[in-house]
């Protein structure tokens, strides 16, 4: 990817000029959140500048939104903002190779009244590859916040939707008031999923498969008309403009790399089966079995971003409930627990079969971050790895590795000040600077015992979800309301939905509320199968914000309820 | 080397207290008293069977996937893409002696994917080691009630016989046009000139054309048996095998006369309508009528125990046992395209080898060993319960699924699973 | 001239009308079932609860065994078959069908063995029997004299019963014993929501327990107060006293280990005697506790896919011998509705996989007259017993074996079904490819 593409510095320039006229038109901020000043010292602390290097006792000046100088005796400028470093570490802030922070999932595409299935228009099926995802960015996202606390400053931010959603860009998770202020390049990927249609061609991952062959050969010899013609257009038909087809052009000469959202180990090979097939850039994210595989994608040069999700770890019994289990449930156990430690020991594989990897959030809770990672490290992951990981490998990755990945000079000012050596338990982030601006992280008090989120179970959580609720999500048919009831019954969470188009009540089945998350599932009648849906999400006060998931027809769509009044 | 067996070849009879050598998984020697080279292991088979591994088919275990039913025609998807080495289906079907399998697309759409062909090379996490290198290309078809529900409940073609008909002629007379323009454009001698649309799913039809693809479609009635000939005579296709044909035997002399094959089950029936009017007598009859006939299971269980559903030839209707072994080794060789490599026990062949205790044809036979390419795969002394190559380390241990018939028979989909149904108001 | 010719061509047509010994018929004659008497000779004769006679004959008089011995004496008015080199066994018995209450799977119109609601015990399968279900003759002409034909779906959907594979209308083939269903709530198969705990699995067990429970002690209090005047008239209530009393038999469908576990405690509790444990895939893993509790169990199919993915692959093919071994009663079922003539495989896949042939005989036969409560009509071949028996050439387990002659209720079957009719029709078609091929073309203008 090249650094100074024109599209670069028209979004650095863009940038620097919305900050001037910023400075130009308003000084008055009655929010007291403006900086005095963009040049700041962070003095004797230890900078980690690279995996394995560690500078003592340093200093970091950053100017206008850059690294201006790293060392020890330095001159601090008069107009910089003093921090004192004493016993904290700076690290290079992390670079989250796939992710949704930032987007929003957009509206479903509405059914067409006469859809032909095996022939939906693109939008239906999901293939808009010539979209960005700046246009789903929303500004406001508690997302963006959520992953700077985390540590992260820059994020490949991907769209929603199904097998071609369309280019993702790479953002500053800065506290900003518009998307353009926190573009930092747009367009460095195609994205695609194993998602299909909803009811329509492709359906599932074979139509995908061979959708893609499909699509990227007709873009090769689409290429080569449009250049005939550009080059001289005398006796050659006229190309049909085909937004599609345009998208797929920088991809076929290996310019853009193609990101695949792939969770297992099958998908994976079947990304790089599609890749070996028809030669595009690939690079897979979203990763969770990759154990495997390490061999391969080192010989195929593939890219990866390992997920950050770990799967809980299996209870070992204990005691009296030990004793009572039989010797096969033992083994069974065993085996659990064996495959636990795989998905916790694959960074540490992939590190040692020589795989150049960075890390994706796209399936993580955020505030489970640093604990797997924690995992990951006490199962062989090695430190500097780690944070190679996190930092100059995602950066090189995704071709920003000259602006950003370490603390060096002249590089992008984007910064993590941790109070402790980032990879301890307890260590706590003090400051982010993103892009040349400071922020300011709260320490967290130690949780006091049974504060907090409601458990399942408890009386005081359970008050939270209990009750009526006055639900309405989209469907390809329209919006679908209704009521949601849901009771405690000696601790045991249940309940049923009503639903306004006069079908009956359906049972809530499984249901869980567990740190503010509601889960449930139910089941509807699909042409004489029954249909399982998985309805999950947070509930704040009295607005639950979830998504109805289908996995039978890989299809997802929000929901929103509001506790009914007098509840 | 598998020594003193009573060793079933299927092509040259039954040889007894027979020794068996392999080496770089090929069968190197078939005789009497054979001397093993040094250092190889010597499984002693006194009193045992020894037959070729059992071929499947029809099969929809393996996959990720069985049915892209979006479109009626879909010749662009292809099985090879979606094979899934983790199923426990599979080390199953080796412990029932079963060494390869035809992993199919469904039988929702008209023209439906390619399938691959696989040998059971359980243990892999990698896909490509499942497949059958060089096997032919072959590709599923599906006539009658499948395919004619999908387009009912969607309201398109095809809804009836005829529409099937219709939508195949339709597709090749595409295809043939499709053909037409490439051929032009590549004799076009122009420096400048352009590329047509490129078309996987006609490229795939024009391969059928060809003759570059072996076709097995999934039918049941003798009319729409005996249509499919027509419209491929029509076409020059030639390479044909009938998949389930409960009424082929209906239309036996006609099959015969075209060279196509049958692959059937050996006893199921009255699921739908289209196999109300069956017998059990249809391979039998096939058969003699001079059609090369196998047997499949199209399930995951029926898959295991694939020896004694040949057998039931011999009740139903008399065949020798070397014809009810035939149909489920050298006959679905032969409709695979593998019968070089396959099928039988003769040197030079891949040595896919299944051991038994007692006659296979008998019901008390029991599956003891199974090779592919000479490797040990299965061994039910040395068994170990928990086959599964991954776990899930969040899922409970006593994860339950109570036995269903149909979940296993993928082709006998009776309900159409409709998106829209789903979220319909119309109930 | 008339009246000779007349006579000749009369003659001709009898001698064409002479039935055929062997399968299939000629022309169009219709095969009909005779009764009377027959005495079956020179068989081995397997009685099941009398040990093996190795040269004896059977004697059927009006529907019952006359006498079964090595040296039985023939009446001359016996229609005598000679059974030479042949085996003779009791009708095979299929405790767990949908025989005659399906004929086409998939076409809803043609099912009849599932009713609307969940509480539905007065249901009763026998009315809605199709005694000319095509699936019965292909049944019966393999050796499967009798089945339970049962309800399905919901948690009582009925009332089954035991029937005779032969008789025009459900009365003549009920075969003398009726039971109700029940199937108990199920923790199996928690679907895609990965966190679904055992303890929540336990929990939705519990909830759905209540529900039953609730039905048994309105069938308890109504077996109390039944007939003391002020009593609502609840037919799916009622349907359950004979339960309650003790005077018909509770088939309980249960599969998973730990579900066994609490169906066996349950039927503790409430106390009823005549239970029957049905399904049961993972008897194996507690056969000891349902030996315990003297519960009976039909066991099957045989020929099925292991509950668990961690299971060994034959778990289902040795579950009936664990659970025989353990001390348990075992009968085998197919579970099946057109293809019950495949009971004799099931039962030899459990003997090959530990039951041996002895006990696996019984479960499709004594065993299975016991626990469907009509042992002391069939199941064995015992004087006084109804003649249903089959001869068969060789091991009924064996697949390439031949079954010859059928006998149910004394009458002696055709041995004609849809399939063998077609396989009669279609071995040799007439016309093959070419339809006509005269000398003469034919003239056009």
């Amino acid at each position: 990817m090249k650094l100074l593409s024109i599209k670069t510095i028209r979004a650095v320039f863009l940038l620097l000029i919305s900050v001037a006229s910023l400075s130009v038109k308003a000084q008055s901020d009655p929010t007291g959140q403006s900086a005095v000043t963009r040049t700041f010292a962070i003095t004797n602390a230890t900078v980690v500048q690279a995996p394995g290097k560690e500078i003592k006792e340093a200093t970091v000046v950053i100017k206008n939104g850059l690294i201006e100088a790293v060392g020890t005796n330095l001159t601090i400028p008069n107009n910089a903002q003093v921090i004192d470093g004493k016993g904290m570490y700076v690290y290079s802030a992390f670079i989250d190779g796939l992710a949704y922070t930032g987007s929003k999932r957009p509206e479903n595409v509405a059914r067409p009244n006469n859809l032909f299935s095996p022939d939906p228009p693109n939008d239906y099926a999901g293939i808009t590859p010539e979209n960005s995802v700046l246009a789903q960015i929303d500004i406001s996202s508690s997302t963006i916040g959520n992953m700077r606390k985390e540590g992260f400053a820059i994020s490949h931010t991907v769209p929603y939707g199904r097998m071609l959603p369309g280019s993702g860009a790479l953002i500053l998770l800065g506290d900003k008031s518009h998307a353009d202020e926190i573009m930092l390049m747009n367009d460095v990927s195609m994205f695609t999923q194993f998602a299909g249609a909803p009811g329509a061609y492709p359906g599932n991952v074979l139509g995908i498969m061979a959708k893609w062959r499909n699509l990227y050969r007709n873009a090769e010899n689409n290429k080569k008309h449009y250049d005939a013609y550009t080059e001289n257009p005398s006796g050659i038909e006229r190309p049909e403009r085909d937004r599609v087809t345009e998208a797929f052009f920088p991809v076929v000469t290996k310019q853009r790399p193609v990101v695949f959202d792939v969770a297992g180990v099958l998908e994976v090979q079947r990304a790089m089966s599609l890749q070996k097939d028809l030669g595009f850039k690939l690079i897979v994210g979203n990763v969770q079995q990759a154990w495997d595989i390490a061999p391969m994608l080192k010989n195929n040069g593939t890219g990866v971003f390992l997920s950050l999700d770990m799967p809980d770890m299996p209870k070992e019994a204990k005691g009296k409930d030990l004793e009572a289990m039989t010797e096969e449930t033992k083994q069974l156990e065993a085996r659990k627990m064996e495959f636990w430690k795989k998905y916790a020991s694959q960074a540490a594989v992939l590190s040692a079969a020589g795989v150049k990897f960075g890390f994706s959030s796209l399936d993580a809770t955020g505030n489970k971050i640093k604990a797997n990672l924690m995992t990951m490290i006490e199962n062989g992951l090695n430190e500097s790895d780690a944070l190679a990981a996190l930092t100059i490998n995602a950066a090189s990755l995704l071709g920003i590795d000259k602006i950003a990945g370490t603390v060096e000079k002249g590089k992008t000012a984007n910064l993590m000040v941790s109070n402790a050596p980032f990879f301890t338990k307890d260590a706590q982030i003090r400051y982010m600077f993103v892009d040349g601006d400071k922020y300011d992280l709260e320490i967290k008090e130690k949780k006091e015992a049974g504060k907090g989120n409601a458990s399942e179970g408890s009386a005081a959580g359970a008050a939270a979800v209990v009750g009526s609720w006055t639900y309405s999500f989209e469907t390809p048919q329209g919006e679908t309301t209704g009521k949601m009831i849901i009771k405690n019954e000696g601790g045991t969470l249940t309940g049923s939905m009503t639903s306004g188009d006069g079908s009956g009540d359906v049972d809530m089945q499984d249901v869980t509320f567990v740190n503010g998350v509601l889960t449930f599932s139910i089941s509807r009648d699909g042409g004489g199968q029954s249909i399982e849906l998985v309805i999950s999400g947070t509930v704040t006060g009295k607005t639950y914000n979830a998504e109805v998931t289908v996995s039978a027809f890989n299809f997802s769509t929000p929901l929103t309820a509001t506790k009914d009044d007098g509840q | 080397m598998i020594k003193n067996a009573t060793v079933l070849t299927v092509t040259k009879g039954t040889l007894t207290n027979t020794d068996v050598l392999v080496s770089g998984g090929k069968i190197s020697r078939i005789g009497k008293g054979l001397n093993a080279p040094n250092g190889v292991q010597e499984i002693d088979a006194t009193g045992k069977f020894l037959m070729p591994g059992i071929i499947d088919a029809h099969s929809h275990i393996a996959l990720s996937a069985v049915n892209e039913g979006t479109s009626q025609v879909t010749s662009e998807v292809q099985m090879g893409d979606v094979i899934d080495p983790f199923d426990v289906s599979i080390y199953r079907a080796l412990a029932g002696g079963v060494t390869s399998t035809h992993a199919l697309h469904g039988s929702a759409n008209v023209i439906g994917g390619e399938s691959e062909t696989l040998k059971l090379r359980y243990g892999s996490t990698n896909p490509e080691d499942l497949k059958f290198e060089n096997a032919p290309r072959t590709i599923k078809f599906a006539l009658g009630e499948n395919p004619t529900r999908g387009g009912r409940s969607r309201g398109i073609q095809p809804s009836s016989r005829m529409g099937v008909e219709a939508m195949l002629r339709n597709s090749f007379t595409d295809a043939q046009a499709y053909r037409a323009k490439w051929n032009a454009y590549k004799a076009d001698k122009n420096p400048r000139k352009i590329a047509p649309e490129y078309d996987l799913r006609m490229e795939t039809l024009v391969d059928i054309l060809e003759g570059r693809v072996l076709v097995h479609c999934h039918s049941y009635r003798a009319d729409e048996i005996y249509m499919l000939m027509k419209v491929f005579a029509d076409f020059g296709i030639t390479k044909l095998t009938y998949q389930h044909a409960n009424e082929a035997y209906k239309v036996a002399p006609e099959l015969a006369e075209f060279g196509a094959m049958a692959s059937v089950f050996a006893d199921w029936w009255a699921y739908k309508l289209e196999v109300y009017y069956s017998t059990a007598y249809n391979a039998t009859i096939l058969t003699r009528n001079g059609v090369t006939t196998s047997i499949n299971s199209d399930s995951g269980e029926l898959i295991r125990h694939l020896f004694h559903e040949a057998a039931k030839t011999q009740k139903y209707g008399d065949l020798t046992d070397e014809e009810a072994l035939s149909l489920i080794t050298l006959n679905p060789a032969k409709q695979l395209g593998i019968e070089n490599r396959v099928g039988s026990i003769e040197v030079g062949k891949d040595a896919d080898l299944a051991l038994f205790e007692g006659h296979p044809l008998s019901v008390y036979a029991i599956p003891v060993m199974t090779f592919v390419d000479g490797v040990k795969y299965f061994d039910r002394a040395n068994d170990i319960k928990d086959q599964r190559i991954y776990v899930n380390p969040e899922q409970a241990v006593e994860n339950v699924t109570i036995f269903n018939r149909e979940d296993q028979h993928r082709c006998m989909d009776t309900e159409v699973v409709s998106f829209e149904a789903l979220f319909s108001n119309n109930k | 001239m008339k009246g000779a010719m007349k006579r000749v061509f009369q003659l001709i047509i009898i001698a064409i009308m002479v039935p055929l010994l062997s399968f299939g018929q000629e022309d169009d004659q219709v095969m009909k079932a005779r009764g009377g008497k027959f005495a079956l000779t020179n068989a081995k004769i397997y009685t099941v609860t009398n040990g093996i006679i190795e040269n004896g004959t059977l004697l059927i008089n009006n529907g019952i065994i006359e006498a079964v011995g090595a040296n039985v004496k023939i009446p001359a008015d016996a229609e005598v078959i000679d059974c030479k080199g042949k085996e003779i066994y009791p009708g095979m018995i299929d405790s767990g069908t949908k025989l005659g209450l399906s004929e086409i799977e998939s076409i809803a119109e043609a099912n009849d063995f599932s009713e609307s609601g969940d509480l539905t015990p007065q249901m009763q399968a026998l009315s809605a029997v199709n005694p000319n279900s095509v699936s019965i003759p292909v049944t019966r002409v393999s050796g499967v004299t009798t089945v339970w034909t049962a309800p399905a779906g919901g948690v009582l959907p009925g009332t089954a019963a035991t029937i005779n594979l032969f008789g025009y209308t459900p009365d003549q083939m009920f075969a003398g014993s009726k039971g109700i269903i029940m199937n108990f709530p199920s923790s199996g198969g928690g679907g895609r929501f990965r966190r679904r705990s055992p303890e929540e699995q336990a929990k939705a067990v519990e909830r759905a327990l209540k529900t039953v429970n609730d039905a048994w002690d309105k069938a308890e209090l109504y077996a109390k107060i039944e007939g003391s005047g002020d009593v609502r008239d609840y037919p799916e209530i009622e349907a359950l006293v004979p339960v309650v009393k003790g005077s018909m038999a509770l088939f309980i469908e249960v599969n998973a280990a730990k579900d066994i576990l609490t169906a066996l405690e349950w039927i503790k509790k409430r106390g009823y005697k005549n239970v029957v444990l049905t399904g049961v895939a993972e008897g194996w893993r507690v056969a000891d506790k349902i030996a315990e509790a003297k519960v009976p169990v039909v066991a099957g199919p045989v020929q099925a896919i292991p509950t668990r993915d961690s299971d060994a692959y034959d778990a289902a093919y040795a579950n009936p011998a664990i659970m025989h071994k353990a001390g348990v009663k075992v009968a085998i079922r197919t579970g099946d509705t057109e293809n019950v003539r495949n009971l004799p495989y099931h039962a030899g896949f459990a003997a090959a996989y530990g039951m041996g042939k002895e006990e696996a005989l019984k479960a499709i036969t004594i065993n299975a007259a016991q626990i469907l409560g009509v042992s002391d009509q069939i199941g064995s071949i015992e004087v006084g017993k109804k003649a249903n028996v089959f001869v068969s050439t060789g091991d009924p387990f064996e697949t390439a074996t031949k079954i010859t002659n059928v006998f149910i209720d004394g009458y002696l079957i055709p041995m004609t079904s849809q399939q063998i009719r077609l396989y009669d029709e279609f071995l040799n078609r007439t016309p093959g490819v070419k339809k006509n091929d005269p000398a003469i073309q034919i003239k056009k203008k």
